[in-house]
């Protein structure tokens, strides 16, 4: 018997569906993202009603875990978010598709008719190959000559692009 | 060995000089406790095997040009180990003479299923005691040799580590305590044999030979392992203690399984003949000729060849339970002899000279192991004689083969007779130490290969006595006679178109060829001193047989004799053979190319060897080659089908869902949720 | 199998607000995106009205109702805006809301922690990323949603059959067997059982289930926070490099 934590039980379920919707059908990283942390707030809902039926703080403990987590992920997000941005300047989640096999034409499933056309994601640059950890980086033909040329290659720390297909 | 035409018993005098020698040498290495026996038993293969790992691990990088100082010192101790232990085991008495004593050193249970021991320890008695003198000796000499002739070489450590591994396995395989580990070393020193003949891998001549020697072994060895399969079915173990030396289960197994024991003997002796390079399996070690000279000397003339001999003599007690087998082994014998000696007629290479002199050398030890089948009697009579022919020919053989490598040496790797001639005056150490060599071969009376020849003449004509297959075995001794003549002929054949004649050399030699260097000259010298007088020292006081005698499983023979008229008729045959040889290739040097002119196809036959490889070329290489086309093809056209075929599967099967791999979070995402569906479906009943 | 009124209302109103949603994210004009979503969430809050509100004093269920409509309403123009400011902000709107219920189930700690963690700080951190990277304003993946139909039918099934079952509950006890066995032997945490129902929500008492039940895992969960702090110092990229 939940009674009339029922009701809710049927908010935390609505806003985890809406946060489930948004996921799927947004394409802006950043609004994926937060689909996901709404998805989290439906979850938090229904485990803190729960706790109230049961007559014990456990859902409560567990929800400040979520959040503990829930801030985590948005921090490592977020500057994932950042360094894919730098490297397509854009926010768009489908030039992120490398997993896709590689003779299929097109995204299946992604495309209405009347879409601009998917683009690749523009390099504006080469960038830097990971050099491993401890170590600067190796400043040769690769390497971009502008950044090379202006920027002390001691300092630079950078996340590991992703490859554009010139597997070496 | 009682009845004989004519006898001479040995001058007593000086038989009792060289026992008072010895006896006063051997107290105290006699007297030595177990121990010392046992580890002297352990140091003659440890030292050669140490030397194999230490050049090995340290040759290429550290030692290079010095790598031939392990194998020089571990070969060293080895021949002072098996000289000690000569004297060891020596009974201390030979006028006693019944006390048949071995040393073994206990080793460890290496097999142990069931019922089934198999043990690897070292054993040693008479007959491998005086076996492994004569390889320790021979290999150190040979060793010595090798250095100078090895010098420079890019394998120079590779060499000296296989050599090292050939010496330990020969020592092994000489010191087995069962027919197991003797197996185990035997297909070790095939393998060494393989390593070396193909030292000189670059050359697909080379390279081909070690294939066709290993190729060829292992028709043989198929036969020695089902044998020795057949002796634990019999006797229920490998054990030589339990299998050849104790009589009554020897006779035990012969009433118990009629006709098991000759078959066992069959099949000892197909791996026996492979191994020692009997017809028709002979065609090998002709070929073996493409490695490098000192080891054409040691293990394809001197030792590793004639571990057939041991095997076929270790197992006399044997094969005196088999007649049939014993014939079918003079048989074999008689007929290696006389056709690898009238190929050794024209062959103009002169390491195939020696190399077909090898096989038919190693066809007289054959044809005496078999005398038993003319009497029991002369089963030990015939054991060692074959065993002294074996050693004997171990020192002139190596020295011939070391001889042709100086000459090799100074003529710029050129071994064509007829490229030079007239060698004697530029090389004289390697021309007088042929010249004992062949002496030797031939017969020449009182050098080495006089005496053990003698004997295996000897006991043939005995056998000829023999009511119902004297018949047989005075063929043979015909047949022998016959090749001894031969012998001394191509001997000296190959002696005098070497060193006689004009002097002429090929241009690899350069302007000045060089007598072979200290280090190749004092092995010569030492073989030649031992070529001429190892014969005399042991056959003429009777040390050989009395010694060998004391062999566990051997007959005591009664009292020896000497045939005067037969060592008289044989010396007549080696002289004849040489003068013939310096009448047809000295006096009239056109002689014998118009002789071959007239008898063209005889000639033929002889040069190219009886048409044997071409004979094996079509009966068994061809269809083997069509039926592994045949093989090829099913494996191209229908086992790579069917494999291809499981990879396509998965590949057809994956068609639909590969479109799922989009590749965009958002699917992926889509399909969680329909994961996330079905399982609320299955909590709520809907599903499943 | 007849429905009774609640039943056949909340399917009613589920399926509508589906209808509202398919509307708010097609590719249409402005004002029928607009009246879809607010179709969609009409029906939702509706949905919602047919399973049992809460019992008690009138000023909680008008709170209720407060915090659960914006709540839902504030989500559904997240998921369904175009802009990603004003998802942004509507999804601040949601964190409120959330909050509201948060308090109403007696959790004012979670109720104040949820604000200061979200509406405090990641939202702003969303809001930053998103001004500096998109500066440009309307972008084309923005202004269409990705395989709606498919998104739609799949959550609001499971939407419906969620809400069912919360409606059978409500009113019969649940039979635990007819599940898996989820909680067949566990021992209850001794510290998160409350004494009386009038300390049961305190933050005493949550304090006490926390580091006492839940101590290792607070202290993990702390070294995780920690790790990420510099996982995203160490990620980010810097402005040196002219990446913004």
């Amino acid at each position: 018997m939940i009674g009339d934590s029922a009701s809710f039980l049927a908010v935390g379920a609505a806003l985890f569906i809406l946060g489930g919707i948004g996921f799927v059908t947004r394409r802006n990283l950043i609004l994926i993202f937060l689909s996901a942390e709404l998805m989290l707030h439906g979850v938090s809902l229904t485990l803190l009603t729960f706790g109230r039926v049961h007559r014990n703080l456990e859902g409560q403990a567990f929800t400040i875990f979520i959040l503990t987590v829930a801030a985590c992920e948005a921090a490592l997000g977020l500057s994932l978010i950042l360094a894919l941005y730098q490297h397509s300047k854009s926010l768009d989640v489908d030039l992120w598709s490398k997993l896709r096999e590689a003779d299929l034409p097109a995204p299946l499933l992604a495309l209405d008719a009347g879409e601009p056309p998917l683009e690749t994601a523009p390099s504006p640059a080469p960038l830097p190959r990971l050099a491993p950890a401890g170590l600067p980086p190796i400043i040769d033909d690769d390497f971009p000559a502008e950044l090379a040329a202006t920027v002390d290659a001691r300092t630079i720390i950078t996340p590991s692009p992703p490859d554009d297909g010139e597997y070496r | 060995m009682t009845a004989s035409i004519g006898r001479l018993t040995t001058p007593a005098s000086i038989f009792n000089r060289l026992h008072a020698w010895l006896t006063d040498l051997a107290p105290p290495l006699a007297c030595m406790p177990l121990e010392f026996q046992q580890l002297v038993l352990w140091l003659i293969p440890a030292a050669p095997l140490a030397a194999a790992v230490v050049i090995s691990l340290l040759g290429p990088k550290l030692l290079r040009e010095r790598s031939h100082w392990p194998c020089w010192l571990a070969l060293a101790v080895s021949t002072a180990c098996a000289l000690v232990l000569l004297t060891n085991i020596m009974p201390q008495s030979f006028e006693g003479g019944d006390s048949a004593t071995g040393v073994v050193a206990v080793g460890y249970p290496w097999i142990s299923i069931g019922e089934m021991q198999v043990r690897i320890d070292l054993r040693a008695d008479a007959m491998s005691t005086l076996m492994l003198s004569m390889v320790t000796s021979v290999s150190l000499l040979v060793s010595v040799f090798s250095a100078g002739y090895m010098h420079g070489d890019r394998g120079y450590a590779r060499f000296f580590a296989a050599f090292s591994l050939f010496v330990f396995s020969m020592a092994m395989l000489v010191l087995s305590g069962n027919y197991m580990q003797l197996f185990i070393f035997w297909e070790l020193v095939g393998l060494c044999s393989y390593l070396l003949i193909g030292f000189w891998f670059q050359k697909p001549s080379a390279a081909a030979a070690a294939k066709k020697a290993f190729v060829v072994n292992r028709i043989g060895d198929m036969g020695l392992i089902l044998g020795i399969f057949l002796i634990w079915t019999t006797f229920g173990s490998l054990d030589f203690a339990s299998v050849l030396f104790s009589p009554e289960t020897l006779s035990q197994a012969a009433t118990a399984h009629p006709g098991r024991i000759t078959t066992i003997c069959f099949l000892l002796l197909a791996g026996a003949m492979g191994k020692s390079a009997q017809f028709p399996l002979h065609v090998w070690l002709p070929d073996a000729m493409e490695g490098p000279t000192p080891v054409s000397a040691l293990i394809h003339a001197a030792t590793m060849v004639t571990a057939g001999v041991y095997l076929v003599a270790r197992s006399t007690p044997l094969f005196a339970l088999a007649p049939d087998a014993q014939l079918f082994v003079t048989g074999i014998g008689a007929a290696t002899a006389l056709l690898a000696a009238l190929i050794a007629l024209t062959q103009m290479d002169l390491k195939r000279v020696l190399a077909y002199s090898t096989v038919s050398q190693l066809g007289f030890m054959f044809m005496a192991l078999g005398v038993g089948a003319a009497g029991a009697e002369l089963a030990t009579a015939g054991a060692t004689a074959g065993m002294f022919h074996l050693f004997t020919h171990g020192f002139f053989k190596a020295l011939l083969f070391l001889a042709a490598g100086s000459v090799m040496h100074a003529m710029g790797d050129v071994i064509d007779m007829r490229h030079f001639s007239g060698l004697r005056r530029s090389l004289p150490i390697t021309h007088w130490t042929f010249l004992c060599g062949a002496a030797a071969l031939a017969g020449v009376p009182l050098l080495a290969g006089f005496w053990s020849k003698d004997e295996i003449l000897a006991v043939l004509h005995e056998a000829g006595r023999h009511e119902r297959v004297g018949g047989f075995f005075t063929a043979i001794y015909w047949i022998a006679a016959a090749t001894a003549f031969l012998t001394a002929f191509y001997a000296f054949r190959a002696y005098f178109m070497t060193f006689w004649g004009p002097q002429r050399f090929p241009p690899e030699a350069g302007h000045h060829p060089h007598d072979a260097p200290p280090a190749m000259a004092w092995p010569l010298r030492l073989l030649a001193v031992a070529a001429l007088f190892v014969g005399l020292a042991a056959a003429a006081t009777h040390w050989f047989a009395r010694y060998l005698a004391h062999t566990p499983g051997m007959a005591h023979e009664g009292e020896h004799a000497f045939h005067i008229d037969l060592m008289v008729a044989s010396g007549v045959i080696a002289v004849a053979g040489i003068a013939l040889a310096w009448f047809m290739y000295v006096r009239r040097p056109g002689l014998a190319a118009s002789l071959s002119q007239a008898g063209r196809r005889l000639y033929d036959l002889s040069y190219r060897k009886f048409y044997f490889d071409e004979l094996f070329l079509a009966a068994l290489v061809l269809p083997l080659r069509a039926f592994a086309w045949l093989c090829y093809m099913a494996d191209v056209h229908v086992i790579d089908r069917l494999v291809d075929a499981a990879g396509a599967a998965p590949r057809v099967a994956s068609r639909l869902p590969r479109l799922l791999h989009t590749g965009l979070v958002s699917n992926y995402a889509l399909m969680m949720w329909a994961g996330v569906l079905a399982y609320l479906g299955f909590l709520l009943g809907l599903i499943g | 199998m007849t429905l009774t009124a609640a039943q056949g209302t909340m399917l009613a109103s589920v399926a509508t607000s589906a209808v509202g949603m398919w509307l708010a994210l097609s590719p249409r004009a402005m004002r029928l995106r607009i009246i879809g979503a607010a179709i969609a969430s009409a029906a939702l809050v509706v949905a919602v009205t047919a399973l049992d509100g809460p019992r008690g004093a009138l000023d909680d269920q008008i709170l209720f109702w407060l915090f659960a409509g914006s709540a839902l309403v504030s989500s559904v123009f997240m998921v369904t805006s175009r802009e990603p400011v004003y998802a942004a902000l509507w999804f601040a709107l949601a964190t409120l809301g959330a909050c509201g219920l948060f308090m109403l189930l007696s959790a004012p700690f979670l109720a104040a922690a949820t604000v200061i963690v979200y509406a405090g700080a990641i939202i702003v951190t969303f809001l930053f990323v998103i001004m500096l990277a998109q500066q440009t304003g309307y972008t084309f993946y923005d202004q269409r949603a990705r395989t709606p139909a498919a998104a739609i039918v799949a959550s609001w099934l499971l939407l419906g059959a969620l809400l069912w079952s919360y409606q059978q509950w409500q009113n019969e006890p649940v039979n635990v067997a007819a599940g898996p066995a989820l909680t067949a032997d566990a021992n209850p945490n001794p510290f998160s059982q409350p004494d009386s129902e009038a300390t049961a929500h305190s933050m005493r008492a949550l304090g006490r289930s926390l580091f006492g039940d839940y101590l290792y895992a607070v202290e993990i969960a702390g070294t995780l926070l920690l790790v990420a702090a510099i996982g995203a110092i160490a990620i980010a990229p810097r402005r040196a490099e002219g990446t913004i």
